[in-house]
């Protein structure tokens, strides 16, 4: 009992977040393995009869497999957009930290822009017309690198500001180059940062609604997000469908955060205080 | 091994001047130590040495080839820094080979070079460790291990020896110059620690607000002062200056004290000068100047006073046992052959 009264704000927080998080988790499960009629109910109860292996099957038959060239479309577009962040980002920031010139400021006024600017969707679509990447995956990949970089330049930065500059003159003296510098010795040092950006940006652009929505039209390029589409319509909608889909594109980001959980911790405090 | 030549060196940030003008010879294998306060620009000439900073005019020469446009790694020259500056992600063994590895040469030639260096310093069997791994004093061994490896013309050290705990800075403050000793390198070592200098080098060069004040052999610097500032850095406890006129062959104080001034000493009568004396010149005589004793330091082999003739204070060091209590008398001479005398408007030796 006395347990109870000394950490009772813990204990109400913890049933809280339990709350709000693992109830629209088991709303999901339960739907998924409801028959349709059951489903549109939309009822917080468990099935009469369990149908989750049928709706699987036909979640990733429908509209022609559309559901595995998502998952492949979305793989690519992660894998690319979060290896060109990593490595522009890093370099970015190596540069602003580290090679104070005139372009300072205004790099860094663009950097902050693109954190504070809204995105404006058709200006963009212009562009990407104009430069013939509109409706392309690659063309995709840029907007997403576009969009993630301010903030993880502003992560290495910070990082990297904690690097003592002796370690760069001492390999200048050793007689390593700028490339070999940031590759040989700088970014190996970043590895906390490394892997925070690489989890927090995979997480977002694989989970990312609109931006695929906006510059990816057309059902050949879809991404996952988009074949929540599928089951929804005007004048019908399958529930027990959408949820099966929701499961399945929730597995991959929930296993990413349930792995490295601790590594996006320590690398979002990294730069906060020197260690 | 080479000598290194530096002609009217100068330094500047946009408008602010913080070198005026640096000349320097240092002879082939020589150990020589840049001493000054912080800001001197003892620092910032090292890393135009190496390289690090460029040069705004003059010139620098090692083993008589100008290297004002060389990259560092074209120098031949290296640097231990403060805070040893080792590559976190590599072992020890990467840590000295790394150069070796840029310039392309061979793993046995590297495996060679890296165990000679290991051997050299002690440190074969933290050849596997990671620089975390290591404490102080191993890390900044390992640091020299990279300079040895690269078998340079000239070692460059900054301040190697600060980070390091009062034992252990002694202890390798014996180490470095028996590396010297051994290895014959030209060394150009910076430190702000005046005692560091004084043990280490062969000669002292001592800097302040960007100029060079002096040049000479630890002993020449210490028994012969060029100026005031040298004087006042130099030695630890610090010479005492005491502000006076020359009256009746005597030196006078503004208070009317008198005490006497070396037999040599070619002064006129009424001149303003600074009377310089070490506090190990002063002796406790009865036919000497009273003065009141304030604090009391013993350190065994030693003992230090601060006693105050009339209102100034004054800093004695005695190697025999005195035991003053504090608020008494007594009195004291100076050895006048050791007095320094200064130009009080110049503030250069007389």
């Amino acid at each position: 009992m006395s347990y109870i009264r000394k950490n009772w704000v813990g204990l109400l927080a913890i049933l809280v977040s339990g709350i709000v998080f693992l109830v629209p988790f088991a709303f999901i499960i339960l739907t998924a393995m409801k028959n349709q009629k059951e489903s549109s109910l939309r009822s917080f109860s468990l099935p009469s009869q369990f149908h989750l292996w049928d709706n699987l099957v036909e979640v990733i038959q429908t509209r022609n497999y559309m559901l595995l060239t998502a998952f492949v479309n979305s793989a690519i577009l992660t894998v690319c957009s979060v290896t060109l962040l990593v490595i522009f980002a890093a370099m970015v920031g190596f540069v602003l930290q580290r090679k104070p010139s005139v372009w300072t400021g205004p790099v860094n006024f663009l950097i902050l822009a693109g954190l504070i600017i809204p995105p404006a969707v058709v200006p963009t679509i212009w562009v990407l017309q104009l430069l013939g990447i509109f409706k392309t995956l690659h063309g995709l990949v840029f907007i997403e690198v576009a969009y993630g970089l301010s903030f993880c330049v502003l992560l290495f930065r910070a990082f990297i500001a904690t690097i003592p500059r002796e370690l760069d003159e001492a390999a200048i003296i050793d007689g390593a180059g700028p490339l070999r510098l940031f590759f040989e010795v700088i970014l190996p040092l970043l590895k906390p940062v490394v892997v925070t950006v690489i989890v927090v940006q995979s997480v977002a652009i694989f989970n990312d609604f609109t931006n695929p929505l906006y510059y990816l039209p057309g059902t050949k390029n879809v991404t996952l997000q988009l074949t929540l589409f599928n089951f929804q319509s005007q004048f019908n909608t399958s529930y027990n469908l959408l949820f099966t889909n929701i499961l399945l594109i929730t597995i991959p980001p929930l296993l990413v955060f349930l792995f490295f959980n601790r590594q996006i911790v320590a690398g979002m405090t990294a730069g906060a205080v020197k260690g | 091994m080479a000598s290194v030549t530096i002609r009217d060196v100068r330094k500047a940030y946009g408008s602010a001047q913080v070198l005026h003008g640096i000349d320097i010879d240092v002879v082939d294998g020589e150990f020589v130590t840049l001493v000054g306060p912080s800001g001197c620009g003892k620092s910032t000439l090292l890393r135009m040495i190496a390289g690090l900073e460029e040069i705004s005019s003059g010139d620098i020469e090692i083993g008589g080839q100008r290297v004002n446009e060389l990259a560092p790694k074209d120098r031949d020259i290296a640097m231990v820094f403060q805070n040893y500056a080792l590559y976190p992600h590599m072992t020890v063994a990467q840590n000295m080979g790394y150069s070796m590895k840029l310039r392309r040469a061979s793993k046995e030639e590297t495996a060679k070079a890296v165990q000679e260096a290991a051997r050299i310093l002690a440190l074969e069997p933290l050849l596997e460790r990671f620089p975390k791994q290591l404490s102080g004093g191993q890390r900044q061994r390992v640091a020299m291990g990279r300079a040895i490896v690269r078998d340079p013309k000239v070692f460059l050290f900054d301040e190697p020896l600060s980070n390091l705990d009062a034992k252990l800075r002694v202890q390798m403050r014996a180490e470095i110059k028996e590396l010297h000793q051994r290895l014959k390198t030209t060394i150009i070592y910076v430190t702000h620690d005046q005692v560091e200098a004084m043990t280490m080098a062969d000669r002292i060069v001592v800097m302040h607000d960007g100029k060079v004040e002096q040049i000479g052999r630890p002993l020449d610097l210490y028994d012969h002062p060029a100026n005031l500032f040298v004087a006042g850095f130099i030695g630890s406890p610090a010479m005492n200056f005491i502000q006076g006129t020359v009256n009746n062959g005597q030196f006078q104080t503004a208070e009317g004290s008198t005490l006497p001034l070396p037999q040599s000493a070619k002064v006129t009568e009424g001149t303003l000068i600074t009377y310089g004396i070490r506090p190990e010149h002063f002796r406790i005589d009865p036919a000497g100047q009273p003065v009141r004793v304030q604090v009391v330091e013993p350190m065994g082999s030693e003992t230090q006073l601060v006693a105050k003739l009339g209102t100034l204070d004054l800093t004695c060091l005695f190697r025999e046992r005195v035991d003053p209590k504090p608020g008494e008398t007594i009195t004291l001479t100076v050895d006048r052959e050791q007095v320094r005398l200064f130009d009080r408007v110049t503030g250069m030796a007389i």
